[in-house]
């Protein structure tokens, strides 16, 4: 009989097993032991949430540190996670395993004491937890020492790895593993943790660049558990008091109270949420900040008048830590019960326990993301309920063709339906992380006191991750940066950091991968509640609500970014911008499917039907089956129902042509402009072929939008950004089959 | 091209010595007169700085020149002559983890370098402090026996001088406990006196419970503990105490800024007080780059105070010379000047007899030429590999006379310099086609 995973266990770690009163391990802790312990491939455990993850990683890993007993001083095992949150649970969960092993568990981020972390410098071993901005400074920061800490390393753990694909931290992950293995001078095994994942290719090519092929993939997506779902359709009401009225009020001294400014629709959903999740433990996730704040302190302010103690608490990343932390505390402790309101800080790893259901307000932005929420509930084999909100617009004199299609609605309908098939979006990895490479440059600069451009390239680009980066394009960049006066160049080639460039490099700021608005501290009674992006004026007198609590304004200090506040009665919760995330083309294509089917979804309210049966009576009428142009009064709707960049694409390409273009939903909106008139447009536009991408990207303005962007000059950041946002080809396909389609509906001839 | 007959001869000692040295990449630290190129004028501005040091002065130069111009070579040089007058001398390269000001033990890691580096006419090769010591403890037995007094008294009235200094006490109670261990054949407390003089105790209670003092050298205190070094050479019997600190283009590069200004404070110190002949007996070569001078952003010119104390006199311009300011500037070498070495090179390897010479004068520029199309002008820019290569290709012609030398020139593989914590790690490129050479053509020459 070959030896079974448990055979493969150190002793010690068996007696931990059999200390814990399991019967067996689980599939994907069998499935993974063996190429672990193997320690020759890198290795992604792919399973559902609370499947044993992270003991099919760290068992193996355990009983290989006890097999082989360090021979010199340094850290053996490095895990990386995106969040602290993560770390700490981590760091308590290993610690529990490793007490009994004699192997060390120390964590390393933000908010961990600078003289433990002094203490790992100075006498490294064991396993070490960290962030990647954490890692980034290391490497600033003791740049000759990260060999004697990782020299001797056994593996590296990733955690969460389907959060880090295709984002700029997860560029900057790929390279810091790579800069840790060329401080080995050896290849170190990669294990990595990842939640279910719609395309496992792609994420094994992003655990080992050009080497995906070679990489041992464990999946465990045994998925038995019970669905309970439910759409609730409702319809928007406008507010009491519209911003002018509420403004009005405010300056003539009156109160205005979040209820006055909140459409009726939110106090709808508002009122269910309070009367069904009262009394569990609950997570409710909206699509922004503002939302997260509205919803909290409607239902703070209904459990006031309904006199009983408030069990909804607000947790997104603006609010303070401790503010965050008593929240997770909260729902993991199970004594009262506790309903979370939060934004997708609540959707990665942190173990907080039983869930009794999940809430979604509005659309989803990604079926991914609503596998991911619909994951933190039922955990421990009970059914996982999860309740979906979406309010649609009243259809008045001002709505649009657009506001007749129920967009919300029917994209809501489509994510679940491909949910429920268990499609998942692949992670788009077409950036080419230019502005990730800027910060990577710097910071191999100061790792190594200066560097030639030859090496850099090598070590970052042409061995390293960000591979599709050509030597004229590396050579172009570090032309952008010498220009900004970021770098500078000695006699012989090496290239240093420059004054500003030093700035830059020496503020806490430069570790993270991922730009961070300027924000302002918001403090009552000394106590820090959280940070705020301002983007629209804010004055004293002025009334908001944050934390879930209403406050008035009492000075805002703009040298020092901190805003002091006292409680007040009344309040309005402060705008955040909202964030878009692209939609993938076959959530549209299975839109157009909900669009022209007969049978309604089971799982839809009685609103939620009669909205969609009104969606497909107005797709049908607009003959959208078969043609992808609309008029709508004296504008014209296109509608690709391709992935989002083609659409973004159209829009780009008609507004660099001086037409005036929405983008909502799936469609573009060209205003002002009618089906006959935009027909000649297009026939001037499609005969000469789709450009190339970056000389179109020339044409669009405000692309900087990574951390770095500002610095990479005009051309690079084209070239990202038409990498990264633009499809001319599916552009110029979709203006070929909307010119045909103008041409049979509307008669339009040459 | 200059025409190179040389006609000294050279003693086989020295010239396996300089061989062995070469071949290895490292600068020779006998019988670098015989490969010297040039530089009789700053030869001699660095010999009258050596004279007055000895002569109980002080004296501070700052060895400027491009990579490759031969700062190390002549700093190793100017070494050799301290020695030769009975100076101490002790040196380093400061580097990432070694420099003047720190707070995390690199300070410290220089001072430990440089401490491993002193050095004795007797013992040029380094690790002298011992000997030094002992010559400061024999020369009291000395006095004591001549003189009828004490030897602890001879002793503490040689120390008491020293305890006036900053961190003298505890160094002249290291000195006294050295004694102690040397009269009482006590080996472990002389070793643990040697140990604190060379700043390798980390912790005060360590240095407490083996010698009995509050303090050890840490990073605040390297420059005081030189200054104390350099009186106490001088009570040993050599005339002076010799630092000189090489890569100083290190410090230019430290990428925080706060951590570079403490550093250059560090300097301007030093430099205050030897301008003003404060140290005596002590004395700093550093050896740099122009930009490390000359930038006035991150060099140390961009520091004012040293700006204005180093600006070099304006008068000496348009093939005028002044050797007497504290920057000396080392020309870069040229082809001509590596055709003079290489010519040296291969006078050394024959012994200094033109008659065994192995390779003729068309083989120089051959292989100068060989290596110009290999690493273009790198090849004398920074010598050390094509020198390296150079002896090598003399020792296989030695050692096999039938070869035709042109068909070895022609097979010599130079490289250039390379990081070697940036190449790829050998499990990638197993699997890996060889690196095209022509996309990193673009970045080797790549300027701003």
């Amino acid at each position: 009989m070959p030896p079974t995973a448990f055979d493969r266990m150190h002793r010690k770690v068996q007696k931990w097993v059999w200390q814990q009163g399991w019967r067996e391990l689980r599939p994907a802790q069998v499935a993974a032991a063996g190429p672990v312990v193997a320690g020759a491939t890198d290795v992604i455990v792919s399973a559902a949430t609370a499947a044993g993850k992270t003991e099919a990683v760290f068992l193996p890993v355990c009983s290989v540190l006890l097999d082989e007993p360090a021979s010199a001083p340094g850290i053996r095992v490095l895990y990386v996670s995106p969040l602290k949150a993560l770390i700490n649970d981590q760091h308590s969960r290993l610690a529990a395993l490793c007490a009994d092993l004699d192997i060390a568990v120390h964590r390393w981020h933000g908010d961990v004491a600078s003289s433990q972390k002094s203490a790992v410098v100075k006498d490294p071993h064991g396993m070490l937890l960290i962030t990647p901005e954490s890692l980034e400074a290391l490497f600033v920061r003791h740049g000759a020492g990260v060999t004697a800490l990782f020299g001797t390393l056994r593996y590296v753990v990733v955690d969460e790895l389907h959060a880090f694909i295709g984002t700029e931290r997860g560029a900057q992950l790929q390279s810091l593993l790579h800069r840790i293995e060329l401080r080995a001078r050896r290849r170190i095994p990669r294990l990595a943790m990842s939640a279910t994942l719609g395309d496992l290719k792609v994420a094994a090519d992003f655990l080992r660049p050009g080497h995906g092929d070679a990489v041992t993939t464990v999946i465990d997506d045994d998925d038995h558990q019970e669905l309970r779902l439910q759409l609730r359709g409702y319809l928007e009401t406008p507010p009491r008091l519209d911003a002018a009225a509420a403004e009005k009020a405010e300056q003539a001294g009156g109160e205005v109270t979040v209820e006055d400014v909140t459409p009726g629709d939110a106090i709808a959903v508002a009122e269910h949420l309070f009367t069904t999740l009262r009394g569990t433990d609950n997570l409710v996730f909206a699509n922004s900040r503002t939302d997260v704040e509205t919803y909290a302190d409607l239902l703070r302010a209904k459990s006031e008048r309904s006199r009983v103690p408030n069990a909804f608490f607000p947790h997104h990343g603006s609010l303070a830590k401790d503010l965050r932390e008593h929240v997770e505390a909260e729902l993991k402790a199970g004594g009262q019960p506790v309903t979370a309101i939060c934004t997708s800080t609540l959707e990665m790893g942190i173990d907080i326990g039983d869930v009794a259901s999940i809430a979604q307000i509005g659309a989803p932005p990604s079926v991914a993301s609503l596998r991911q929420r619909l994951g933190r509930s039922g955990r421990r084999g009970g059914p996982a309920v999860l309740r979906l909100y979406v309010a649609e617009r009243e259809i008045d004199e001002k709505a649009t063709v657009l506001d007749w299609l129920r967009f919300d609605l029917v994209q809501s309908i489509a994510m679940v339906q491909l949910l429920l098939r268990g499609w998942i979006e692949p992670p788009a990895t077409d950036d080419l992380h230019l502005s990730t490479l800027v910060q990577q440059v710097f910071s191999v600069i100061a790792e190594h006191g200066g560097v030639r451009p030859g090496e850099a390239y090598g070590a970052l680009c042409g061995h390293g991750p960000f591979q599709r980066v050509t030597p004229s394009m590396f050579a172009e960049l570090l032309s952008a940066l010498g220009g900004n006066e970021l770098i500078t160049q000695m006699d012989d080639g090496t290239l240093l950091l420059d004054v500003a460039g030093e700035r830059i490099v020496n503020h806490y700021s430069f570790y993270t991968a991922f730009s961070t608005p300027e924000e302002y501290r918001l403090v009552a009674d000394g106590r820090q509640l959280g940070s705020l992006p301002i983007d629209f004026p804010l004055l004293p007198g002025m009334l908001l609500v944050f934390a879930g609590r209403r406050w008035k304004v009492l000075s805002v200090d703009d040298a020092h970014k901190v805003i002091d506040l006292e409680k007040s009665r009344a309040g309005r919760p402060p705008r955040f911008t909202p964030s878009v995330l692209p939609i993938h083309a076959e959530v549209h294509a299975e839109m157009l499917r909900v669009f022209s089917d007969d049978d309604f979804p089971v799982y839809l309210d009685e609103r939620a039907r009669d909205l969609l049966a009104e969606a497909r009576a107005n797709f049908t009428r607009l003959r959208l089956d078969t043609t992808h142009v609309v008029a709508a009064g004296q504008d014209t709707a296109l509608f690709p129902w391709a992935r989002s960049r083609v659409a973004d694409t159209v829009a780009a390409v008609l507004g660099a042509g001086g037409l005036s273009v929405q983008r909502s939903g799936p469609a573009v909106l060209v205003t002002g402009v009618t089906p006959r008139e935009l027909a000649d447009e297009l026939a001037i536009l499609a005969p000469g072929g789709a450009p190339d991408p970056v000389e179109l990207a020339a044409a669009v303005g405000n692309k900087a939008s990574q951390k770095y962007d500002p610095y990479l000059g005009d051309r690079l950041l084209d070239v990202g950004y038409a990498a990264r946002s633009l499809d001319p080809e599916g552009a110029w396909q979709f203006f070929n089959r909307a010119l045909a389609d103008l041409r049979t509906t509307s008669g339009v001839t040459q | 091209m200059t025409d190179v007959q040389p006609v000294t001869r050279i003693r086989p000692r020295d010239r396996d010595a300089l061989l062995q040295s070469l071949r290895a990449g490292v600068v020779p630290r006998v019988g670098q007169q015989h490969i010297q190129v040039g530089r009789a004028a700053e030869i001699r501005a660095l010999l009258t700085d050596v004279d007055r040091i000895a002569d109980g002065g002080s004296a501070i130069r700052f060895v400027i020149g491009e990579y490759g111009s031969g700062k190390t070579f002549f700093l190793h040089l100017v070494r050799s002559l301290a020695l030769e007058r009975k100076l101490v001398t002790a040196h380093a390269d400061l580097s990432p983890d070694r420099r003047l000001h720190a707070t995390g033990g690199q300070a410290r890691g220089l001072y430990a370098e440089l401490m491993r580096n002193v050095a004795t006419r007797a013992n040029p090769d380094g690790g002298a402090l011992a000997n030094v010591v002992e010559r400061f403890v024999t020369a009291a037995v000395t006095e004591s026996r001549d003189t009828g007094a004490r030897v602890e008294d001879v002793l503490q009235t040689r120390l008491a001088s020293l305890s006036e200094l900053v961190g003298g006490y505890d160094f002249a109670e290291v000195v006294a406990a050295y004694w102690r261990g040397h009269d009482s054949g006590d080996a472990q407390l002389t070793s643990a006196a040697i140990r604190w003089l060379r700043g390798e105790f980390a912790t005060r209670t360590d240095a407490r419970a083996a010698l009995g003092v509050r303090t050890i050298v840490d990073d605040a205190g390297v420059y005081d503990q030189l200054k104390l070094l350099a009186r106490f050479v001088r009570m040993a019997g050599f005339t002076g105490l010799l630092v000189a600190l090489d890569e100083l283009v290190n410090l230019y590069k430290l990428a925080n800024t706060q951590a570079r200004n403490a550093n250059y404070e560090q300097v301007l110190r030093i430099l205050n007080d030897a301008l003003q002949g404060t140290a005596a007996g002590l004395g700093f070569v550093f050896g740099g780059t122009p930009e490390f001078l000359l930038d006035t952003r991150k060099g140390l010119y961009s520091y004012s105070a040293l700006q204005s104390r180093l600006a070099e006199n304006a008068f000496a311009t348009g093939g005028l010379v002044d050797y007497s300011g504290p920057v000396l500037r080392l020309s870069a070498l040229t082809p001509e000047d590596f055709y003079v070495l290489l010519g040296k090179l291969r006078h050394v390897y024959a012994g200094g007899d033109p008659a065994v010479y192995l390779l003729p004068d068309d083989a120089l520029t051959a292989f100068m030429r060989h290596c110009n199309e290999r690493i273009g002008d790198a090849y004398f820019r920074t010598p050390r590999t094509t020198i390296k290569e150079f002896v090598n290709l003399l020792a296989v012609l030695d050692q096999n006379p039938s070869i035709d030398w042109a068909d070895l020139v022609a097979n010599v593989d130079i490289e250039p310099e390379a990081n070697p914590d940036l190449a790829p790690v050998p499990d990638d490129t197993a699997d890996q086609p060889e690196p095209q050479p022509s996309t990193d053509d673009e970045l080797s020459t790549f300027r701003l």
